[in-house]
């Protein structure tokens, strides 16, 4: 029972932590210019961002195994190049992890950036500070509460994410078997004592992650 | 040095509206030259300070025009110049301070100086902590500052890196009578000590009395008026300026007679009749008169040869007390114009006036504004 406990434990955490890092970098930059920049198109930008989170799941998921397939237009350049087909991989999981928390991550950071008074921008700008300059140390600072909450409801996302990891990564054991995957194979088979101690151990992480925010925001002033 | 001003700045109601050549909502055509001095930027709220001042320091672009400061051209329309906010080397004081929240007092002053050493950097804090005597704050954050406090760090901050023009808007709107008394004297101090030009906006005229080598005044998207504060107070160009700088009895009027040997005209406003200096009217002109609340002078025994006097029979219809001073509304009983006048407290002890009393008012005709 420990093995069929610790691998998808271990393998969760894996795709979660990674999908989240990538998420937070690649999200503080689109929300930064979402909410800072004017540019054409700019509210295609947006929906398309936004999408994975009203989409299905599933939808998405299937989107992403006809971009990342063997025909697929992504992952047919990856074939040619690596041999490495990515589908029914842990790493397919991380992809899908990251499509389905990215809109999570924006939607949160930007609305936070866009809450720090302009007028903290123009000082620093007149103190001869650049744009990066500014952005990296006056206005993603001083939106940092967003910033975290954004962090924090990605990582949740990812951990919890079911519907896009199946059908991208499938539910091998072994290798792709999730927690939240796994719980439903338990449940599936009527093993309810290891469904009980899987689902026991995602509350324990949910709580955790969100106990430890709340006591780093504490100690924040602004 | 100083600096030479001249440019436009249009808002448009749509941005569409541009390209199809509809008429600006609101244009801005800022032009004036001023010296190494302290310049008031005065005006009613909307009507192009802060444009003005956000133009000049690169934090908006004209639409045309020139701004020119210490010789350096910050933005040219024709030479294609428009010199990023960062390379204008100016110092900037905002209505709120916009200290930087997540860092101390230190940090917010040294802020502007990059490049300097830490050695260098401590130094120039020290020395702007003295300036504006807030040592010891130095480890505090915004949060934990009073209004004049914050005001002192942003000044501080903004003259750090050696600014060449210092520029603020309303920097002491939230502030106390007497906070606000001390940082004026303070901002003239410091602008005798570095010699560089300073722009101070603000909508409150005594602080534009006060504090003002030069005073420019905007109304309307345009200056009217450029002078010294007894110019603009004392001599307003026009009937927009006469109003912004308080002067609450303004008439318009025809020259119903031009005396030339005494020098007088005779005005006529409706059915009042006045006596003023000849400035070179004309008969039958239409002009406009004024002149300000303190100038009006309550008379408390009888004068003789009222008309040549400008001396009218009048009510009091009301009594506001402004503190130091009282403002008086009498309404001249021959044809019901009504003029307000404002006593010093001590004087208005002598005369004992009270709402419904008769009395009389004298307008000097030394004292009255022609424009």
């Amino acid at each position: 029972m420990i093995e069929q406990i610790w691998f998808p434990l271990v393998i969760t955490l894996k795709i979660a932590v990674l999908s989240t890092l990538v998420v937070a970098v690649v999200g503080v930059v689109i929300s930064y210019v979402l909410a800072r920049r004017d540019f054409k198109g700019k509210w295609l930008a947006d929906i398309l961002v936004t999408l994975p989170l009203v989409l299905p799941p599933t939808v998405t998921g299937y989107l992403l195994v006809v971009l990342l397939g063997r025909n697929g237009a992504l992952g047919n350049i990856i074939y040619n190049l690596t041999g490495w087909s990515i589908l029914f991989t842990w790493e397919a999981a991380v992809i899908a992890a990251f499509i389905v928390s990215l809109p999570l991550m924006v939607k949160t950071t930007a609305a936070a950036i866009e809450a720090v008074d302009r007028e903290f921008e123009y000082a620093a700008f007149t103190l001869g500070r650049k744009e990066l300059e500014t952005a990296l140390f006056i206005t993603l600072p001083l939106a940092r509460k967003g910033i975290l909450a954004g962090i924090v409801l990605s990582f949740a996302r990812a951990v919890g994410e079911f519907g896009a990891t199946l059908m991208v990564a499938g539910n091998i054991p072994g290798r792709t078997n999730t927690m939240s995957l796994s719980i439903y194979s338990a449940f599936q088979g009527g093993n309810n004592e290891l469904a009980n101690m899987l689902v026991i151990i995602l509350v324990v992480i949910s709580l955790l992650s969100m106990a430890i925010t709340a006591k780093l925001v504490n100690t924040w002033k602004v | 040095m100083g600096m030479r001003v001249d440019f436009r700045k249009r808002y448009y109601r749509k941005k569409s509206d541009r390209k199809k050549n509809i008429e600006a909502a609101f244009t801005l055509d800022a032009k004036f030259e001023v010296g190494d001095e302290l310049v008031v930027l005065f005006g009613r709220s909307g009507s192009g300070k802060t444009t003005a001042l956000q133009c000049i320091s690169g934090l908006l672009e004209p639409n045309g025009g020139k701004i020119v400061v210490n010789g350096k051209v910050y933005f040219d329309c024709h030479k294609r110049i428009d010199l990023p906010v960062q390379e204008r080397s100016l110092g900037y004081v905002f209505q709120n301070y916009a200290l930087f929240p997540h860092m101390d007092v230190k940090k917010n002053i040294a802020y502007g100086l990059k490049g300097w050493s830490s050695e260098e950097k401590e130094k120039r804090v020290n020395k702007m902590l003295q300036l504006l005597h807030i040592e010891g704050l130095e480890n505090n954050y915004p949060s934990q500052l009073s209004g004049g406090q914050k005001q002192r760090v942003a000044l501080a901050r903004a003259l750090a890196p050696k600014p060449d023009v210092l520029l603020l808007d309303e920097p002491f709107s939230a502030l106390d009578m007497v906070v606000r008394m001390k940082l004026r004297e303070k901002i003239k101090q410091i602008q005798r000590e570095l010699g560089i030009p300073v722009l101070f906006i603000t909508h409150n005229h005594v602080e534009a009395f006060t504090i003002a080598d030069k005073v420019v005044i905007f109304h309307d998207g345009r200056v009217q008026q450029l002078g010294t504060p007894e110019e603009v107070f004392y001599h307003p160009k026009n009937y927009h300026v006469a109003e912004l700088v308080g002067m609450t009895n303004i008439f318009d009027a025809v020259v119903r007679a031009v005396d030339v040997p005494s020098g007088t005209v005779l005005l006529k406003s409706e059915e009042m009749l006045i006596r003023v200096k000849d400035s070179g009217l004309k008969e039958g002109e239409t002009t406009s008169w004024g002149i300000r609340p303190e100038n009006l002078r309550i008379l408390q025994e009888e004068e003789t040869g009222t008309q040549e006097k400008n001396i009218f029979n009048a009510t009091v219809k009301s009594i506001v007390n402004k503190g130091s001073s009282k403002l008086i509304a009498l309404e001249i009983k021959e044809h019901k114009k009504l003029l307000i006048a404002e006593v010093a407290n001590q004087f208005f002890e002598n005369i004992q006036l009270d709402t419904g009393n008769a009395c009389k008012v004298a307008i000097d005709r030394s004292r009255v504004v022609v424009f």
